[in-house]
C-alpha cells in the first residue's frame, strides 16, 4: 500500500540581503578586513589579505572591528559599514573558531 | 503567499520504509516518525481556527524557509503531537522569526544552543504539557512532541542540518526536544508572561540556551544559601556567556525552592537583585582567561579587582518556577548573543 505525505521543507523565501559579487580581478582594488573578535582573527585575516595583496596588486587599506560591544553573532554598526562601503571595495569579514 | 506543501507519493506505507524514505532525504531526527498524511495535516490545521495555512510566519535562517501554519502542521504531524498543542507551535514559530532572538546566529555557532520552550497559561493545562515533577522529561507526551517539533522546523525549514546548517561542535540532546511547562499553580509570584509584560491567557517563551544545570540545596530555610548555589552555577567560566556580559539565564526554580524563598517575602526582583550581586567573578580573572570579551562598554573600564557580574543587568535573570517535589532547581544559561522572546499564545 502507498502513502501520500507532505515534504515537510516548504519553500524558500528570499535572504535579506545578498551577497555581492566577488570582483574578478583584484589588482588596485582597495581590500578592508572587518575583526569579528574571535581569537586571533585579525591576525588571520590581514596575514591573508597581505599576501592576497601581494599576489594581485591590491593594497590593504583598512583593518576595524565591528563597533562598540561588537563580535561574531552581530552586525557591525552601521558607522563601521557605511565606512567599509566607501572606503574599501572587498572585505575580508571574520573567520570562525 | 507560500506554495500549498509538496505532496509525495511513498510506495511501501510500512513504517521502516516510511522512515527510511524520510532520512534518505535528509529529513527528521532520528527517530521514528509519524507520516504527514493529508488528512493528518489537515486535523492539526483545524485547530487554528480557521487561519490561513499558507501565510508565512516567519522566514528562518539560514535556509531562509518560509515558516507557514501548514509547515508547522506538517512538523507536528511528523513529531507525534495531537492538534491541540498546535497555537503553542504556530506561536513558537512567530517567536524564532524574531530579530532578537538571532536564530541566524543560533544555527550557526559552534556552541550547543536549543531553544527551550516554555509554555505558560490555560493552554498548558488544557494541552495537557507537564509542568510539574520530571517536566523536563521523559514522559510528557505534550512537552515531548512539541519540543521535538520546535526542532523540526529548525531542521526542516530553517536548514538546521548538523554541518550545512548547524555547526554545534557537539550538539546536545535537548537539540532533539526542549520543552516544560511553567508551574504556575506552584508559583508564588505572578506568571511568567506577566513579569515581563505578557498579559494573556497562554502564552509561550522562546529562550536560546544550554541544558539544565541542575543545582541543589536540601537544607536552607532562607534564600541566601539557595540562590547562592544558583549563583555559582553561573558565574563559572566555562559557559558561553563568561566572555560576553550579556547573556540571560533562566533559573527553573523547583517549588520547594521558590516557596522558601518567597516564605521571606522575597519577590521575584529580590531574587533577581540578589542573583546580580552574588553571581560575579574577578574582572581581572575574565581577562586573563578571555583575549576577547563582548562585555558592556563599562565593563571594560573597572579594575581587576572588581567583581564582575555573570551579565550586566538584574533583568537578564529569568526567574520561573518548574518542577514537582524535592530541593532541585536548574539554571539555563543563554548562548549569549540572543535575548528570549515571550509571545501571548495565537492560532
Amino acid at each position: 500500500m502507498s502513502l501520500r505525505v507532505y515534504a515537510p521543507d516548504g519553500a524558500m523565501g528570499k535572504p535579506p540581503v545578498h551577497r555581492a559579487t566577488s570582483p574578478a580581478v583584484l589588482t588596485n582594488l582597495r581590500i578592508g578586513v572587518l575583526d569579528n573578535a574571535k581569537p586571533n582573527a585579525r591576525a588571520l585575516m590581514v596575514r591573508t589579505a597581505e599576501q592576497i595583496a601581494a599576489r594581485t596588486g591590491a593594497r590593504l587599506v583598512l583593518v576595524t572591528d565591528k563597533g562598540p560591544g561588537g563580535n561574531a553573532a552581530t552586525p557591525c554598526t552601521p558607522g563601521v559599514f557605511d565606512q567599509l562601503g566607501e572606503e574599501v571595495d572587498l572585505v575580508l569579514t571574520g573567520s570562525a573558531d | 503567499m507560500a506554495d500549498k506543501g509538496e505532496l509525495l507519493e511513498i510506495v511501501d506505507a510500512s513504517p521502516e520504509a516510511v522512515m527510511d524514505y524520510f532520512d534518505d532525504r535528509g529529513w527528521g531526527d532520528g527517530l521514528p516518525l509519524v507520516p504527514p498524511t493529508v488528512e493528518r495535516v489537515e486535523a492539526m490545521l483545524a485547530a487554528c481556527g480557521g487561519a490561513d495555512p499558507d501565510e508565512v510566519l516567519s522566514v528562518l535562517p539560514p535556509r531562509f524557509g518560509e515558516c507557514t501554519r501548514r509547515m508547522v502542521a506538517i512538523n507536528a504531524v511528523l513529531a507525534g503531537c495531537r492538534p491541540d498543542v498546535m497555537p503553542v507551535l504556530v506561536t513558537a514559530a512567530r517567536a524564532l522569526g524574531h530579530p532578537e532572538l538571532n536564530l541566524r546566529g543560533v544555527n550557526a555557532t559552534t556552541h550547543p544552543v536549543a531553544p527551550l520552550l516554555i509554555v505558560h497559561g490555560d493552554i498548558a493545562t488544557s494541552a495537557g504539557y507537564n509542568s510539574g515533577l520530571g517536566a523536563f522529561g521523559p514522559g510528557n507526551r505534550a512537552n515531548a512532541t512539541t519540543g521535538r517539533a520546535v526542532r523540526f522546523l529548525l531542521l526542516h525549514v530553517a536548514g538546521a542540518r548538523p554541518g550545512p546548517g548547524d555547526a554545534s561542535t557537539q550538539g546536545q540532546p535537548a537539540k532533539y526536544s526542549y520543552c516544560v511547562a511553567e508551574n504556575t499553580a506552584a508559583s508564588p509570584w505572578e506568571s511568567y508572561p506577566r513579569s515581563v509584560g505578557v498579559d494573556a491567557p497562554s502564552a509561550i517563551t522562546l529562550h536560546c540556551g544550554e541544558n539544565p544545570h541542575n543545582f541543589h540545596d536540601m537544607e536552607a530555610d532562607h534564600p541566601g544559601p539557595i540562590l547562592e548555589k544558583a549563583a555559582s552555577v553561573m558565574a563559572t567560566l566555562g559557559v558561553n556567556n563568561a566572555p560576553i556580559g550579556q547573556g540571560e539565564y533562566f533559573v527553573g526554580l523547583g517549588p520547594e525552592h521558590a516557596a522558601t524563598i518567597a516564605s521571606h517575602n522575597w519577590t521575584r526582583r529580590d531574587v533577581q537583585s540578589y542573583l546580580y550581586e552574588r553571581a560575579r567573578l574577578p574582572a581581572g580573572l575574565y581577562r586573563k582567561q578571555f583575549g576577547s570579551l563582548a562585555w558592556f562598554p563599562w565593563m571594560h573600564e573597572v579594575p581587576d579587582d572588581h567583581l564582575m557580574p555573570a551579565t550586566g543587568h538584574p533583568d537578564h535573570f529569568k526567574i520561573f518556577v518548574v518542577g514537582g517535589a524535592g530541593k532541585h532547581s536548574c539554571v539555563v544559561p543563554s548562548w549569549g548573543m540572543t535575548k528570549s522572546v515571550t509571545l501571548a499564545v495565537a492560532p
